[in-house]
C-alpha cells in the first residue's frame, strides 16, 4: 500500500517537473521551423499560376504576417486548447493526422522492440555465461554487425531480396496488404485489431507486412541491449549474492534465472526503455523506406517542405511519449527493484 | 581508480582475438584516410560519362559510378572526409560535454539544475529529426553536419561527465588536493576530467561509427555533405537508388568500406571497455 | 495510452468500402488500376492553395468541366490535343464570330447524388472560380475570365461566357482542373459566414458529377475511387474501363518500380530515369514515353545580379554547358534534347524548340575575356533536394567543364521548400528549375516564363519588346500575325538568353503490359477514364 503510494506521488512529481521541459521543446521547436530560410507559404502556392496574391493570401491565412513574438503565443494559446495547427502536405489538422498515424508508429517500434528483445536477452545471457568463449566473440560479432548497416539500405536490401528475388514477403507499402480488407478499428493496431474481429487471415495479412521494417530496425538495437544484458549479468554473477547463493547450495539454474537475471534486469530496463523512444523517434528513414504510413515519415516530409505545424507537432508527441516512458521506467524499476519487493 | 597495466591489455586481446582484428582494422582505416590523396589511382571527381556505369574492371576495380568516375578512388577520397567528420563531431561533442557536464557536477547548485533542465529538453527531442532541422537550416554543408552530430550527441556527454564527476567530487583525493591549496578549476581540469576520461575514451569509440551512420542517414534524404565531394553516405544513397536496376557496385563497395568501419569502431570501443574496466573480468 | 476512440478513423467520404467482402474484391481486381506515386494528394479541391499535381490529377476524374481537350496518337502513344476541344459536361459549344461571346449547352447530365446539372451550377462554379481566394482566379485570368458577370444562366440548359476581347485563351482555360464544375446546392449546404464558396468543406469531400466517386481519402497515404455508373461525359458517352482506382503515396521510386514489374501495381509515371532501361530490358512492364512537350529543363540566370546582368557572361556559361554529356548521365537520354539547332533564322513560333545553341570553349573564353571576366569568375549554382537524382548529376558536370573556361561554380542543394522561396524572393544568381505550361501557347510561355514580377520568371528578365508582344498576341486570331509575333519573341531571347533550355524530359509511364490507353495530359496526370485492361 505504502509503496503504490509513493509510485503515485512519484508520477505526479514527475509529470509537473517535466512540464518545463515540455515547454522548452515546443519554443525550441518553433524557433528552430522559423529560422528555417524556407517560405512554406511560397512553397505551397506554388502552383503552377500561382502568383504574389496567392501567396500573401495563403501567408495571412497561415498567420505568417505577424511578428514572431505573436506567432509563439498564437501557437501557445493553440496547443493550450489542443490545436496543433493545420498540415500543408496532407490538407488536414495535425492532430487528426498524429492520430492516425501515431499507431502505425507504435506498431512498428513494439514490435521491432520485441523482436530485438526476444533475440537479445537471450544472447547477452548466453555471452555472459561463458565470457571471452567463442559464443562470447560470435554473439558479438553478429550483434555489432548489425549496427554497422545504416537502416535505409538495410531496409532496401531486405525488400529487394525479400521481395523482388524471392518473393516471399508482401509487397512493402504500408500496414496492410491494399486489396485485404482492413479490420473495424477499435484499438487502432490491426494487430490487435484483427484478433478482436477474429479475422486470423486479415492478422497474418499484417502480420507479414510487419516483419521487414521491424526486422530492419530490430537490427538496430539488438547489439546495444545484448551488450548491456551481457555486461549486466556479468556484474551480478559475480556480486557477493550470488556467490553467496553459491556458497549456500542453490542450485545454479535457480541463481542464474531467479537471482541474477532478475537483478541484472533493471540496467538492461533502463536502457530499453531509452532505446525504445530514441527507435520511436529514429524510425523515419524506415518509414519512408517501406511506405509506412507513421508519424516518422509524416514529420520528414513536413521538414523538407517547410510545412511548420506537423514538425512542431511530431517533437511535442515525441517528447511527451519521451517523458512517459521514463515515467513508465521508474515506476517499473521501483516494482522490480529487490529492495521493495524481496526485502 | 584503475590503472591499466600492459598485462592486462595483452590479456583482453588475448582473450579476445576480435580486439585484435579490430584494431587492425581501425588503424588501416585511419591510415587510408592520411593518406587518401596520394594513394587514389584516378582523380575522383574527374567524369568520364561515355564510361558511366560500368561493372568492375582491372582498369576501374569498384566500377564506375552514374558520371563514370572511379569508384574505387571515391570509396578511398571518401575515407578521409567520413572519418574527419566523425573524429571532428565526436570530439566537440566530448569536449564540450566534458567541460559542462564537468563544472555542473563539481559545482553543483542552480548552475547544475539549469543545465540539466537544459540537457532534459535535448534529450526529449527526436534527435534524427533535429539534425535534420538544423542542417536544413544552417546549410547543407560539412561543417554544418559535424555541428549538428556533435550537438545532438552533447547531452549524453553531459550527463556523463556529470555523473562522474559528482561522484568523484567528494573523494579523497579531491579533497587533499583541495587541502593542497588547488582552486576548482584546477580540480576540475587536471584532477577530475583525467580521471574520468577512460570512462569517455570508451564512449567517443562507440560514438565514432555511429556519427558516420548519422551523416549517411543525412545524405540519404539530401541533407549531407555537397556534390561533388565523395562521401560514403551519399554514395550509398545514390547507389541504392540503382540498387533495382542490378547495377550492385554502386551502392556495394561504399556501403561496405561503411559497413567495415563502424564495425572496427564498435569492437574497437568494445574492447577498449574490457581495458579500460576491469570490473568486466571474471 | 492515446489508443481509445476513433483513433484511425480513415476519412470515409462515401458509403460502401464496408460492405465489399474480401472475396468480391479479389473478384474485382482485374476491374481495380493500382496507380503509384511518389507524391501526396493533399485534397480533393484542385483550387486549394498548396494542392499537389497528383490532386489535379484525381479531380479530373471526380469532376466534370465544360468542355475537354481531344487526344492524337504521337508515335504510338497518346498525347492531349490542345488545338481540338470537345464538350465534356457541354453537349455543344459556339463561339461568336467576334469571338466575345461563347455558348454552351448542356447534356443531360446527373450529380452523384443524382439530381440534375444545370446551367445555375455551372455560373455557381465559375463564379467561385473567380472570385474565391483560391488558384483557380490566377489561371482563368489568363483566359481573361476575371469576373461573375461575365457568366450568364440563359435557361436550365443553356450557359453563355462573354469576354472583354476576344482571348485566344478563354475556352481553353475551361478544359484545365481549375475550372471544375460544382454541385451548387450542395456545395452551398457546406457554406458558412466567413467560407461562402464551402472552400474548407470540398477540401475532404466532392460534389460533382465526374466519371468516379471518392470511396476512400486518407491524405498522404492512398485514395480510392469507384466507378460513377450514371457517367456521361466521355469520348462518345462512354464509361471508362475501371471500377475501381487506387492510388497510393509510395516514396521509394525502387519500390514502385519493383511493384509494377511484379505485377502488383498497374501503373506509375514518376519512377527514376536510370532505372528505366533496365526495366525496359528485363521486358516485364510496357513503358510509354513522351517528351514533356508543355514543360522544360532549363539553367537560370538572373538577369538583374552579376555576373550575369551582363549578356556576355550568360552567352559565355551558354557556350561552355557540356550539353550531350549532361543530356546522357542526368536523364539517360531520355527526353528532347532543346539544345544544339543548327539554325540561324527562327523556323518557325512553336516554343519551346530546339535553340542553335552548342558546346564550343573557345567562344566561352573569348566570351568572358569581352565581359571582363578574363580572369575568371566565382558563381554558386543552386540545386533543389527534391530533383536532386537528376540535377546533382547535372551540376557535377557543369562544375567541371565551367572550371575549364575559368568560372568556378560551387554547387549548392537546398531542400525543396527553401529554394522554392529563394527562387520567389529572387535571391538565386544561377540554378536549375523544371517547369510546365497547361496552355502551352507561345505568347503564355513568354508570359508566364519571361515577363512580370513574379515567381516563374526566374530569370528576372524585363524586356519591353517581349512585353509588348504578349499583349498584342494574347488577342491576335489571325494565325499569321501570331505566328510572326512569336517568331520575334523568340529572336528576343535568343539575342538575350535570359535562360538556357535544355531538354524536355519525357513522361514514362511504366505499366503492366495489359494495360492500355494511357494518355499523356497537360497536367502531367494519369487520367484514369482513359486506361482498359486488355
Amino acid at each position: 500500500m505504502r509503496s503504490a503510494r509513493a509510485i503515485i506521488i512519484r508520477v505526479g512529481e514527475r509529470l509537473l517537473s517535466s512540464l518545463p521541459a515540455l515547454l522548452g521543446v515546443l519554443v525550441v521547436t518553433f524557433v528552430l521551423m522559423r529560422v528555417l530560410p524556407g517560405d512554406p507559404a511560397v512553397f505551397f502556392a506554388s502552383g503552377p499560376n500561382a502568383g504574389q496574391a496567392e501567396i500573401d493570401n495563403l501567408r495571412q491565412r497561415m498567420g505568417l504576417d505577424q511578428p514572431l513574438f505573436v506567432q509563439l503565443m498564437h501557437y501557445l494559446r493553440d496547443v493550450g486548447t489542443g490545436n496543433l495547427g493545420n498540415s500543408l502536405t496532407t490538407g488536414q489538422p495535425v492532430l487528426t493526422d498524429l492520430r492516425q498515424r501515431l499507431p502505425a508508429s507504435l506498431e512498428l517500434t513494439f514490435t521491432a522492440f520485441t523482436l530485438a528483445v526476444i533475440i537479445a536477452i537471450p544472447l547477452g545471457i548466453a555471452a555472459a555465461m561463458r565470457p571471452n568463449s567463442l559464443i562470447d566473440h560470435g554473439v558479438r560479432f553478429v550483434c555489432t554487425l548489425g549496427v554497422c548497416v545504416p537502416t535505409f539500405v538495410s531496409g532496401l536490401i531486405l525488400i529487394f531480396v525479400f521481395y523482388y528475388i524471392l518473393g516471399v514477403a508482401p509487397d512493402p507499402t504500408g500496414r496492410l496488404d491494399i486489396f485485404v480488407s482492413a479490420p473495424p478499428s477499435v484499438t487502432s493496431f490491426m494487430l490487435v485489431d484483427f484478433l478482436i474481429a477474429g479475422d486470423l487471415e486479415g492478422w497474418m495479412a499484417a502480420a507479414k507486412q510487419l516483419i521487414l521494417p521491424s526486422a530492419t530496425m530490430a537490427l538496430f538495437v539488438i547489439a546495444p541491449l545484448a551488450r548491456i544484458t551481457r555486461a549486466s549479468m556479468l556484474g551480478v554473477l559475480s556480486s557477493d549474492f550470488v556467490r553467496t547463493a553459491r556458497a549456500v547450495g542453490l542450485s545454479s539454474v535457480k541463481i542464474n534465472i531467479v537471482y541474477a537475471l532478475r537483478n541484472a534486469m533493471l540496467p538492461v530496463l533502463t536502457i530499453a526503455g531509452i532505446m525504445f523512444s530514441t527507435m520511436l523517434g529514429a524510425n523515419v528513414l524506415v518509414e519512408k523506406v517501406f511506405s509506412w504510413p507513421g508519424v516518422g515519415s509524416y514529420a520528414l516530409d513536413a521538414l523538407l517542405s517547410s510545412d511548420y505545424a506537423p514538425v512542431q507537432g511530431f517533437v511535442l508527441l515525441m517528447a511527451c511519449i519521451f517523458v512517459i516512458i521514463n515515467l513508465v521506467i521508474d515506476v517499473l524499476y521501483g516494482i522490480a527493484d529487490p529492495r521493495i519487493s524481496v526485502a | 581508480m584503475s590503472v591499466i597495466t600492459l598485462k592486462h591489455v595483452r590479456w583482453v586481446v588475448a582473450s579476445n582475438p576480435l580486439t585484435l582484428v579490430a584494431a587492425s582494422g581501425a588503424i588501416i582505416i585511419a591510415l587510408i584516410g592520411v593518406l587518401a590523396p596520394w594513394i587514389t589511382p584516378q582523380d575522383p571527381l574527374a567524369t568520364d560519362v561515355a564510361n558511366a556505369m560500368q561493372p568492375p574492371t582491372t582498369a576501374h576495380w569498384f566500377g564506375t559510378d552514374q558520371l563514370g568516375r572511379d569508384i574505387f578512388s571515391r570509396v578511398v577520397a571518401a575515407t578521409r572526409i567520413d572519418l574527419a567528420i566523425a573524429l571532428s563531431a565526436v570530439s566537440l561533442s566530448f569536449v564540450l560535454g566534458a567541460v559542462i557536464g564537468g563544472v555542473c557536477g563539481y559545482v553543483g547548485g542552480r548552475l547544475d539544475r539549469v543545465v540539466g533542465r537544459v540537457v532534459d529538453v535535448l534529450m526529449a527531442f527526436p534527435l534524427f529529426v533535429l539534425a535534420m532541422a538544423m542542417v536544413a537550416a544552417l546549410g547543407n554543408r560539412v561543417e554544418n553536419v559535424i555541428l549538428a552530430t556533435a550537438f545532438i550527441n552533447l547531452p549524453f556527454y553531459i550527463r556523463f561527465a556529470r555523473a562522474e564527476v559528482n561522484v568523484r567530487r567528494d573523494s579523497g583525493w579531491v579533497e587533499a588536493a583541495r587541502a593542497g591549496g588547488e582552486n576548482d578549476l584546477s580540480i576540475i581540469l587536471f584532477f577530475l576530467l583525467p580521471n574520468i576520461l577512460p570512462a569517455m575514451a570508451v564512449q567517443v569509440s562507440l560514438n565514432l561509427g555511429w556519427a558516420i551512420l548519422n551523416a549517411a542517414g543525412l545524405s540519404f534524404i539530401g541533407l549531407g555533405v555537397q556534390a561533388p565531394t565523395a562521401e560514403w553516405g551519399i554514395m550509398v544513397a545514390e547507389g541504392a537508388r540503382f540498387i533495382t536496376s542490378g547495377k550492385w557496385w554502386l551502392v556495394a563497395f561504399p556501403g561496405a568500406a561503411l559497413m567495415l568501419s563502424v564495425l572496427f569502431f564498435n569492437l574497437l570501443g568494445d574492447a577498449l571497455r574490457d581495458i579500460l574496466d576491469p570490473r568486466m573480468r571474471t | 495510452m492515446a489508443a481509445r476512440n476513433g483513433f484511425l478513423k480513415p476519412i470515409v467520404v462515401a458509403m460502401g468500402v464496408l460492405a465489399l467482402a474480401p472475396a468480391a474484391q479479389a473478384q474485382t481486381r482485374a476491374e481495380t488500376l493500382r496507380q503509384l506515386t511518389g507524391n501526396n494528394i493533399n485534397t480533393l479541391d484542385p483550387s486549394m492553395p498548396g494542392a499537389t499535381r497528383e490532386a489535379f490529377g484525381v479531380s479530373t476524374s471526380t469532376y466534370d468541366r465544360l468542355v475537354a481537350f481531344d487526344r492524337k496518337l504521337e508515335n504510338g502513344v497518346w498525347v492531349f490535343d490542345r488545338t481540338k476541344i470537345r464538350g465534356e459536361l457541354a453537349e455543344s459549344y459556339q463561339v461568336s464570330a467576334d469571338g466575345l461571346t461563347i455558348t454552351f449547352k448542356l447534356r443531360d447530365a446527373k450529380w452523384h447524388d443524382g439530381s440534375p446539372v444545370t446551367a445555375d451550377d455551372v455560373k455557381w462554379s465559375l463564379d467561385r472560380a473567380v472570385s474565391a481566394k483560391s488558384l483557380s482566379a490566377g489561371q482563368l485570368g489568363t483566359g481573361s475570365l476575371t469576373k461573375p458577370e461575365q457568366f450568364k444562366v440563359v435557361d436550365a440548359k443553356t450557359f453563355e461566357v462573354s469576354l472583354p476581347k476576344p482571348d485566344r485563351l478563354a475556352l481553353a482555360n475551361l478544359a484545365t482542373p481549375l475550372a471544375p464544375i460544382i454541385n451548387s446546392k450542395l456545395a452551398k449546404k457546406h457554406a458558412t459566414a466567413e467560407d461562402a464558396w464551402a472552400q474548407e468543406w470540398m477540401k475532404t469531400n466532392t460534389a460533382g458529377s465526374g466519371a468516379y466517386v471518392i470511396e476512400s481519402f486518407k491524405p498522404g497515404e492512398q485514395i480510392i475511387l469507384r466507378r460513377n455508373e450514371n457517367w456521361t461525359g466521355g469520348r462518345e458517352g462512354r464509361l471508362p474501363y475501371f471500377k475501381r482506382i487506387i492510388e497510393q503515396t509510395i516514396p521509394e521510386a525502387a519500390t514502385r518500380a519493383n511493384l509494377i514489374e511484379k505485377g502488383d501495381a498497374d501503373i506509375a509515371i514518376d519512377l527514376q530515369a536510370g532505372d528505366l532501361p533496365a526495366l525496359q530490358s528485363r521486358g516485364k512492364v510496357k513503358v510509354d514515353s513522351t517528351p514533356q512537350s508543355n514543360g522544360f529543363t532549363m539553367i537560370a540566370f538572373n538577369t538583374r545580379m552579376p555576373p550575369f546582368d551582363n549578356i556576355k557572361v550568360r552567352q559565355a556559361v551558354a557556350a561552355a554547358l557540356p550539353y550531350e554529356a549532361m543530356f546522357s548521365a542526368a536523364i539517360f537520354k531520355r527526353g528532347l534534347p532543346m539544345f544544339g539547332a543548327s539554325w540561324s533564322e527562327v523556323p518557325n513560333g512553336t516554343f519551346p524548340q530546339p535553340m542553335p545553341v552548342k558546346t564550343d570553349l573557345e567562344k566561352a573564353k573569348r566570351l568572358l575575356a569581352e565581359a571582363g571576366h578574363g580572369n575568371g569568375l566565382k558563381t554558386t549554382f543552386t540545386i533543389n533536394v527534391g530533383s536532386a537524382a537528376i540535377t546533382e548529376p547535372m551540376a557535377v558536370l557543369m562544375k567541371e567543364a565551367l572550371a575549364k573556361v575559368g568560372i568556378d561554380m560551387e554547387i549548392q542543394k537546398l531542400p525543396d521548400a527553401q529554394m522554392s522561396t529563394a527562387v520567389a524572393e529572387k535571391k538565386l544568381a544561377f540554378f536549375t528549375e523544371g517547369s510546365s505550361a497547361w496552355l502551352p501557347t507561345t505568347d503564355y510561355f513568354f508570359r508566364t516564363f519571361f515577363s512580370g514580377e513574379q515567381r516563374w520568371n526566374y530569370s528576372s528578365w524585363n524586356n519591353s519588346t517581349i512585353a509588348d508582344l504578349t499583349t498584342q498576341a494574347r488577342y491576335e486570331l489571325d494565325p499569321e500575325k501570331y505566328e510572326e509575333m512569336s517568331k520575334r519573341m523568340i529572336e528576343e531571347y535568343l539575342k538575350e538568353l535570359p535562360l538556357i533550355m535544355l531538354w524536355q524530359a519525357n513522361q514514362d509511364a511504366v505499366m503492366t503490359p495489359k494495360l492500355d490507353g494511357y494518355t499523356y495530359w497537360f497536367h502531367r496526370q494519369v487520367d484514369f477514364r482513359d486506361l482498359a485492361r486488355r
